[in-house]
């Protein structure tokens, strides 16, 4: 690779690097200066303009040109006198070991763009989830991007990002890649129905769809499962930081739990009596039932107006489900025709459930052998928001989101907003794929709850385009620059090779 | 006995329906335990349902799980070939698609087509290719057979049960005749007329018996129909009373138990009854096998009941705890011993991983577990057992 630039001056964390001229140096370039042990990896973090020649005159030359007074007047030399100067920081020394660097590279070291060659070390971990390629700058180095599944999962994955910029084709990517595998649990609330593929190309174009995807639909295909919940299904825990309750409505749940147990809604919604519960409680728990739930009584009969709840069928949708991510498939369920509450409190339901279980899993000592288990859930403010949790309290995904480690549970948290988050648990969502985002304040807030130092880096978020994505992770040696692949030409990469099955014979 | 209890279940049943004067009955599946069952069991059922034939009233089956061979003439066969009643699963795949074909009640006009029920669920396979549009635009009252549960409809208890999505059922039939699930269950959902699994007639297991024991009554369904069903009625069809008790061993030592149990069953009330005892927990002292359980089988038949089960699978002491298992019955003791053990073995098929190997284990060890039959030569039983096990680890054509 030629040389595109070389090192004029500068301190650690802000090395200059004039281009030479006819290279163009772009805002997240990778470059390349070598040592003597080896190389060092520089990334630009902004551009300017550098000149010979003093600002006074170059206004008046311009002023000149552009007046018609001097339209034959050009710069002696020009590529001597104006160039670009670019800003950079040494994310990496890369020899034998990659190491954080801690020393400057050698002053007036040439420098060049990174090859492929260079970036070799990053081999595939252990269960790999694949989010794209190396990016520099703009241009796409031939080397592929892994997490380590079981750390990235376990230790939460946070997927900020403004609307547009390709958080969904990322998501479906990463499980496209978990799908083959069969080796982690992943729950996918899906609130706009996208990753299944109902229409056009999704997860079930997968060719390991028919044995690791399940997917649970008000409106299910051919194939798929009826998303219906029986109400025994439901405990009083479920709805906790969901659907907010004063105290007198939970101590009227509890009382109404010990006397009715599995039927303690069917009891409300039907207004039966239980003694120390104000009968204006009832009516108002029974208005959170019709507002919340869209269950309510019709002609004695109990009416879920969304389908999802029933006092007849569903008894084991949830133990299928969470049997299913036991069993390392991904579940995704279409809650595009539920209310904001309806679809937290399924997706509480089987969290609570497995957290739960794999808590005794862990006092059992047979957590190790278990599966790892993720929970995907956008607009993640509705549960994890500072002030929802001040409103409302705890819930299953900020617990998780704070000790789900522990037990090898997870969230893969996509939002718009991250500085609504409380700063404990953003700490704890160990890996952050960060796409485009225009909001300063948004920017801010992830940059100062980085695994790396990315206070540098607030030019190159901003001006990250649709796919292009920076991860920056505890795992990650260094923010490593990428460009996520459009989901539909993944996806074809991946049933290249594939057997085909073997015809169905029919036997009466 | 329990077999003259289940042939006296189904002759029960059948003469309910002579009594209903029904036009016709459907039977979804496993109208015998096995493909080829005990022939004193078949000659009695023939019978009756000869009775029945004679009367008029024609019979459709479909295969279930355990009355079907891919490979096999199964008695099923036999008894269709012989016109003693119809099979309704027939079609063919054309296009990488299922074509079923229906067939038409001469009295009612009825139309009526099913899937049969095969070994681990593998009749998933016909519906992932099944014509539905086919069949959901042909007009007239139609009915639905098939044996397999349904992941919205089985019960919380059953949750373990291999079962398939309701989806995979043809829209719009009258009425969906379910087999396989041993629990009465009568079902709605919308796009789908009335689903009903009848449950057992009697019982084909513990679990079974204790859920008659609790209340659980066998039975049929009659259904009455013209353009649409009208009604749907469930008609009991018990064979015997039973009584079921349970005891705790725990804090107890094995002498102290068998004394305890002794005396429980010489108070009892068993006469002319079913009995389910199950003893559970962990003695403090002594062996399992210091409790008498022949000496209280015998107490229990002496004292007139007709039967008496016992189980001891939640049952364990103290002194010998190498293996703990808890579980209901065999099948729930086998399947957690495998499920524990499962992940320890290195195999690359997917059918031998996971639940799909715990359920293929499970089930090769129901059919290990059959008997040589009295007038079966011990040449042939070797043969039948090699059969029936290629034919559950669906090897049979593989290995011809």
């Amino acid at each position: 690779m030629s040389t595109c630039g070389q090192i004029i001056a500068g301190q650690f964390g802000k090395i200059l690097i004039r281009e030479k001229s006819g290279e163009k140096i772009e805002l997240g370039d990778l470059l390349v200066v070598e040592d003597g042990e080896g190389l060092v990896l520089l990334q630009v973090y902004d551009l300017f303009y550098g000149s010979q020649i003093s600002q006074v005159a170059r206004e008046l030359i311009a002023g000149m040109k552009l007046e018609g007074l001097g339209a034959s007047m050009e710069f002696l030399e020009p590529q001597l006198r104006n160039y670009v100067l670019a800003e950079c920081k040494a994310v990496l020394h890369i020899s034998k070991e990659q190491k954080i660097p801690k020393m400057l590279p050698d002053f007036f070291g040439t420098v060049r763009h990174v090859s492929k060659k260079d970036l070799e070390f990053l081999s595939i971990p252990e269960n790999p989830i694949y989010l794209g390629k190396i990016r520099s700058g703009s241009k796409i180095i031939d080397i592929e991007v892994y997490l380590n599944g079981l750390d990235a999962l376990t230790h939460h994955i946070l997927i900020p990002s403004t609307t547009g910029r390709g958080k969904s084709n990322l998501v479906k990517v990463m499980l496209c890649s978990v799908l083959g595998q069969g080796k982690f649990g992943i729950l996918v609330l899906d609130p706009h129905d996208e990753y299944y593929g109902r229409t056009g190309k999704g997860l079930k174009d997968h060719p390991k769809a028919r044995d690791n995807l399940r997917y649970y639909s008000t409106n299910p295909l051919v194939g798929t499962n009826t998303l219906v919940v029986n109400l025994k299904s439901i405990e009083p825990r479920h709805l906790e930081g969901v659907i907010p309750l004063s105290d007198a409505q939970e101590h009227a749940v509890r009382l109404y739990k010990a006397e009715y147990g599995d039927g303690w809604i069917e009891s409300i919604v039907k207004g039966e009596e239980v003694k120390g519960v104000d009968p204006r409680t009832l009516t108002v728990l029974q208005r959170i039932m019709r507002a919340s739930l869209s269950i309510y009584l019709e002609d004695d009969e109990i009416v879920c107006r969304n389908r999802v709840f029933s006092d007849t069928a569903g008894e084991s949708t949830v133990i299928d489900i969470v049997k299913s991510l036991e069993n390392g498939k991904i579940v995704v369920i279409d809650t595009s025709k539920l209310g904001d509450e309806a679809e937290l409190l399924i997706g509480s339901i089987i969290a609570n459930d497995v957290l739960f279980r794999y808590q005794d899993y862990k006092s059992e000592g047979k957590l190790a052998e278990k599966v790892p288990i993720s929970i995907v859930i956008e607009e993640v403010p509705r549960v994890l928001g500072a002030d929802r949790l001040a409103d409302v309290g705890d819930n299953v995904y900020s617990k998780t989101a704070r000790e789900g480690r522990k037990f090898k549970v997870g969230l893969i948290a996509i939002t718009q907003l991250v500085s609504v988050i409380p700063r404990d648990i953003l700490t704890n969502l160990n890996t952050k794929i960060i796409m485009g985002n225009e909001m300063s304040p948004e920017r801010h807030a992830l940059i100062d709850s980085s695994a790396q130092d990315l206070s540098d880096d607030d030019r190159n978020i901003a001006s990250l385009d649709r796919g292009e994505a920076i991860v920056s992770s505890i795992f990650t040696k260094f923010a490593i620059p990428l460009k996520i692949p459009l989901f539909e030409d993944y996806l074809e990469s991946c049933s290249k090779s594939v057997e085909k099955r073997s015809k169905t014979v029919f036997v009466g | 006995m329990l077999r003259e209890l289940s042939l006296n279940a189904f002759q029960k049943a059948l003469d309910s329906c002579l009594k209903e004067h029904v036009d016709f009955i459907v039977v979804s599946g496993d109208l015998f335990h096995s493909n080829i069952p005990d022939m004193g069991v078949v000659n009695q059922a023939v019978m009756k349902m000869k009775e029945v034939r004679d009367k008029g009233i024609n019979i459709y089956v479909i295969y279930g799980s355990h009355d079907f061979s891919p490979n096999e003439t199964s008695i099923v066969d036999i008894l269709s070939s012989a016109g003693l009643f119809q099979k309704i699963v027939k079609g063919e795949v054309s296009n990488d698609k299922l074509k079923l074909e229906f067939f038409t009640d001469p009295k009612t006009e009825a139309k009526l087509v099913g899937i049969s029920g095969r070994t681990l669920g593998l009749e998933k396979e016909y519906y992932e290719i099944l014509d539905r549009e086919f069949l959901e635009k042909e007009k007239g009252f139609k009915i639905f057979a098939f044996h397999t549960a349904l992941d919205e409809l089985k019960p919380a208890s059953l949750a373990q049960m291999e079962s398939m999505p309701v989806s995979n059922l043809p829209k719009g039939f009258d009425y969906y005749a379910g087999g396989h699930v041993h629990v009465k269950m009568e079902k709605k959902l919308q796009g789908y007329g009335a689903i009903r699994y009848p449950g057992t007639l009697f019982g084909y297991n513990f679990r079974d018996l204790e859920q008659n024991a609790e209340g659980e009554k066998p039975g049929l369904f009659i259904v009455s129909f013209d353009d649409d069903v009208e009604d749907v009625r469930f008609v009991d069809a018990p064979v015997c009373e039973y009584l079921k008790f349970e005891y705790d061993v725990s804090n107890k030592n094995s002498t102290k138990a068998n004394e305890e149990l002794v005396d429980k069953v010489k108070k009892s009330s068993v006469k002319g009854k079913l009995v389910l005892l199950r003893v559970s927990g962990e003695l403090s002292g002594g062996k399992t096998s210091d409790i008498d359980f022949t000496q209280l089988r015998e107490i229990l038949l002496h004292k007139g009941a007709i039967y008496a089960n016992i189980n001891r699978y939640a049952l364990s002491s103290k002194e010998y705890s190498s293996i703990r298992v808890e579980g209901k019955d065999v099948h729930e003791v086998e399947t957690k011993l495998l499920r524990e053990n499962i992940g320890a073995i290195k195999v690359t098929e997917p059918m031998l991983k996971g639940e799909n190997g715990i359920s293929l284990a499970v089930d090769l060890l129901g059919v290990l577990r059959h008997d040589k039959k009295t007038t079966e030569e011990k040449k042939d039983y070797n043969e039948r057992m090699m059969r029936e096990s290629l034919e559950t680890l669906d090897l049979t054509e593989a290995m011809e």
